[in-house]
C-alpha cells in the first residue's frame, strides 16, 4: 500500500507484523505472541489471528485482483490448537482468482520458541473485485527479498489489545461493546481496519458465551461478513447467544456504527470451547 | 464459478433442474420485497441414522431459499451464482415442518449477500440453522429470469408416490478410500444449467466429514471455486485437528473428470 499507510503509530506496527514470500507465490505473515494478544487461557485469542489473516489475506487478494480493487466481503477462521509462544505463520495462497470475486486460504502455524512447529487454524477469505477509483490505494508490487516488518522503533503493545482499542464491556450479558474509531485501527480507506471487526465481534460473543456458561468459554470458531465500513463510531455490538449447553456454544453477533445512525457494519457468528489444545 | 441457488431457478421454468428442491419438498414464497420464505418438513429421508436433520439437507434447504432471494435481489439486469456459504448448525434435531426464512443484507455491484436462517415449527419455532450465502450477480446468456411477482415454486409432492431415498443413497455416494468418497454426476443431481446443484455439493462435504470423523458438520463454511460438469465428483476429507467439542475438517471436492478443484470447506464437526 501507500508509503503513507500505516501511520508510525498503529495497530499493525505494534503488533510487529512481519512478512515473507516463498517462491510459488504462498504469501507469509507473522506475528509475535505476546501477552497483550492472548485471553487468559494463554493462547492468542482468535481476533487477533483474524487481523493477522485479514492483513495477509488482504495483500494477497488486492495483488491478484490489479489493476482492480477489491472489497472484503468475509472472513472465517477455524482454531484447534492454541498458540502460546513464540510466533504464529499465517500462509496465504489464492483459491480462486475470477472476474467478480478472489478466494483466498489461509493456514495458520503456530512456531514455539521451543519445541516442534504444529498447525493451530486454518482461515478462509473472500473478496470482491470492483473497478479501480482514484481513491483506491495502489499495491506494491515489490517483493520482499526477505522478511519484512511493519514495526518501526518503539512499536509494540502496552496494554492488551482490547484496551489499546478503547473497547468497553457496556453489558457482558448482551454482549455489548463500544469501541471507537481511531487513527491507530483505521485501514487504508478511512474506516476501522477489517481484522479489527473481527476482534470486536469475538469479543462480543467471547462476553456473552462466558456469562451464559459461567465458564471461561474460548472463540474458537468465527465467521464474519462484512457489510459497509465503519468510519464514525463509538462501533457497538450486540450479541444472540444461539446455543450454549454440553455439546455447543454458539453465538451471533451484530456490530454497528452507533455514529453513522446505527449502520449495520458486519454480521457474525462464533462457536466457542472450553480450552484450545 | 457454480450453482447452488441460480441452480434451481432456469430461464426453462420451474420445472428443469428442480430434483433437489423435490427431493428436499422444499415450498418458496415471496414474502415482502426482498424476503423470501421456504417449507419443508423434516422428512426421514433427509436424517442420518441418529435421528437428526443431515447438515447437508439443512444447508440445501439454505441454499435454495437464499439462492432465490440473492437472485431476485439482482433483478432486472442480472442473475446470480452462489460463491460461498457460512451457516452455524445450532441443533439438528428438528421435529418439522421447517421454516426457512431468507432476507437481503447487502446488494453491490458485483455481490448479494443474504442472511438465512432455518426454524422449527414443530418445536415453537426453535432456531436450527443460521448463516449467510455470497452471490456473485452475472447476466446469464439468454437474460436473467423472468418471474411472476411475488414468486411462488411448490414441489408438489406426491403423497401416494414411495418414499425417496435417503441422502447416501440418493445420491449414490460409495467411498474411495478412508478419506474420500465420491458421486457420479448424474442427471437428477444437476441444475438446469447442467451442472452439479451447490445443494448437493453440501451433501457431499457432510457424508464426507462424517467419512472421516463420524461425526456432524456444527459450523461450516463452503467456497464454490468452479462448476462440476463432468464427474465423478470427489469430496476428500482431512482432519486438521480435534478440540473438546469436535474435530475440524478441510473438505475439498474435485471434478475428477475436469482435473479440477471445485470447492473447498472448512468444517467443524461434532459426535
Amino acid at each position: 500500500v501507500t508509503a503513507t499507510y500505516p501511520p508510525d503509530r498503529h495497530l499493525l506496527r505494534d503488533l510487529r507484523f512481519s512478512f515473507d514470500e516463498s517462491a510459488d507465490g504462498t504469501r507469509h505473515a507473522f506475528i509475535p505472541v505476546v501477552p497483550e494478544i492472548c485471553g487468559d487461557d494463554g493462547s492468542v485469542r482468535a481476533g487477533a489471528l483474524a487481523t493477522l489473516v485479514d492483513v495477509v489475506g488482504g495483500g494477497l487478494a488486492a495483488s491478484t485482483a490489479r489493476p482492480d480493487w477489491i472489497a472484503t466481503a468475509d472472513l472465517t477462521l477455524h482454531l484447534f490448537a492454541g498458540a502460546r509462544a513464540g510466533e504464529v505463520e499465517a500462509a496465504a495462497r489464492v483459491l480462486r482468482a475470477g472476474r467478480t470475486t478472489v478466494v483466498i486460504e489461509v493456514g495458520l502455524r503456530g512456531n514455539p520458541l521451543h519445541g516442534h512447529a504444529r498447525d493451530v487454524g486454518i482461515a478462509t477469505m473472500s473478496f470482491s473485485v470492483l473497478p479501480r477509483r482514484d481513491s483506491n490505494p495502489e499495491v506494491d508490487e515489490m517483493r520482499p527479498v526477505a522478511r519484512s516488518t511493519m514495526a518501526v522503533d518503539g512499536s509494540g503493545l502496552a496494554v492488551p489489545l482490547l484496551d489499546a482499542l478503547g473497547a468497553v464491556v457496556v453489558d457482558e450479558r448482551g454482549g455489548r461493546l463500544e469501541v471507537p474509531v481511531t487513527d491507530w485501527a483505521r485501514n487504508s480507506m478511512g474506516a476501522m481496519q477489517g481484522g479489527v471487526v473481527a476482534m470486536i465481534a469475538e469479543a462480543a460473543g467471547e462476553a456473552a458465551l462466558r456469562h451464559a456458561a459461567a465458564a471461561p468459554l474460548v472463540v474458537a470458531d468465527l465467521q464474519i461478513t462484512y457489510l459497509s465500513f465503519g468510519r464514525v463510531g463509538p462501533i457497538e455490538t450486540a450479541v444472540e447467544v444461539l446455543a450454549c449447553d454440553a455439546h455447543s456454544d454458539g453465538a451471533s453477533i451484530e456490530v454497528v456504527d452507533a455514529g453513522a445512525d446505527h449502520r449495520r457494519m458486519a454480521l457474525a457468528r462464533v462457536g466457542a470451547t472450553r480450552r484450545l489444545p | 464459478v457454480t450453482s447452488s441457488g441460480f441452480g434451481v431457478f432456469g430461464s426453462d421454468g420451474p420445472a428443469q433442474g428442480r430434483d433437489v428442491s423435490r427431493y428436499v419438498c422444499v415450498d418458496l414464497r415471496e414474502t415482502d420485497e426482498a424476503r423470501i420464505t421456504g417449507h419443508a418438513p423434516a422428512a426421514s429421508h433427509l436424517r442420518a441414522l441418529d435421528g437428526r436433520m443431515r447438515a447437508g439437507a439443512l444447508l440445501t434447504l439454505l441454499d435454495n431459499v437464499g439462492g432465490l432471494c440473492g437472485g431476485l435481489a439482482a433483478l432486472p439486469d442480472g442473475w446470480v451464482v452462489t460463491t460461498n456459504l457460512a451457516a452455524h448448525i445450532v441443533d439438528a434435531s428438528a421435529s418439522g415442518p421447517l421454516r426457512i426464512d431468507s432476507h437481503v443484507l447487502r446488494t453491490g455491484r458485483s455481490s448479494v449477500v443474504t442472511a438465512v436462517s432455518i426454524h422449527d415449527e414443530g418445536a415453537a419455532g426453535a432456531l436450527l440453522v443460521t448463516g449467510v450465502l455470497t452471490s456473485s450477480i452475472l447476466v446469464p446468456e439468454h437474460g436473467p429470469p423472468q418471474w411472476t411477482r411475488p414468486v411462488v415454486l411448490t414441489t408438489l409432492v406426491d403423497d401416494d408416490a414411495p418414499a425417496p431415498p435417503p441422502i447416501p443413497e440418493w445420491l449414490g455416494v460409495s467411498p474411495v478410500d478412508e478419506t474420500t468418497v465420491a458421486i457420479d454426476l448424474a442427471a437428477p443431481l444437476r441444475n438446469p444449467w447442467g451442472i452439479l446443484h451447490g445443494g448437493v455439493v453440501a451433501m457431499l462435504v457432510d457424508l464426507a466429514t462424517e467419512h472421516v470423523t463420524g461425526a456432524m458438520p456444527a459450523d461450516v463454511v463452503l467456497h464454490y471455486l468452479a462448476p462440476n460438469r463432468i464427474g465423478p465428483v470427489q469430496a476428500s476429507a482431512r482432519g486438521l485437528g480435534t478440540r473438546a467439542d469436535g474435530d475440524v475438517v478441510r473438505v475439498e471436492v474435485r471434478d475428477v473428470g475436469a482435473d479440477r478443484v471445485t470447492a473447498i470447506g472448512v468444517v467443524t464437526a461434532r459426535a
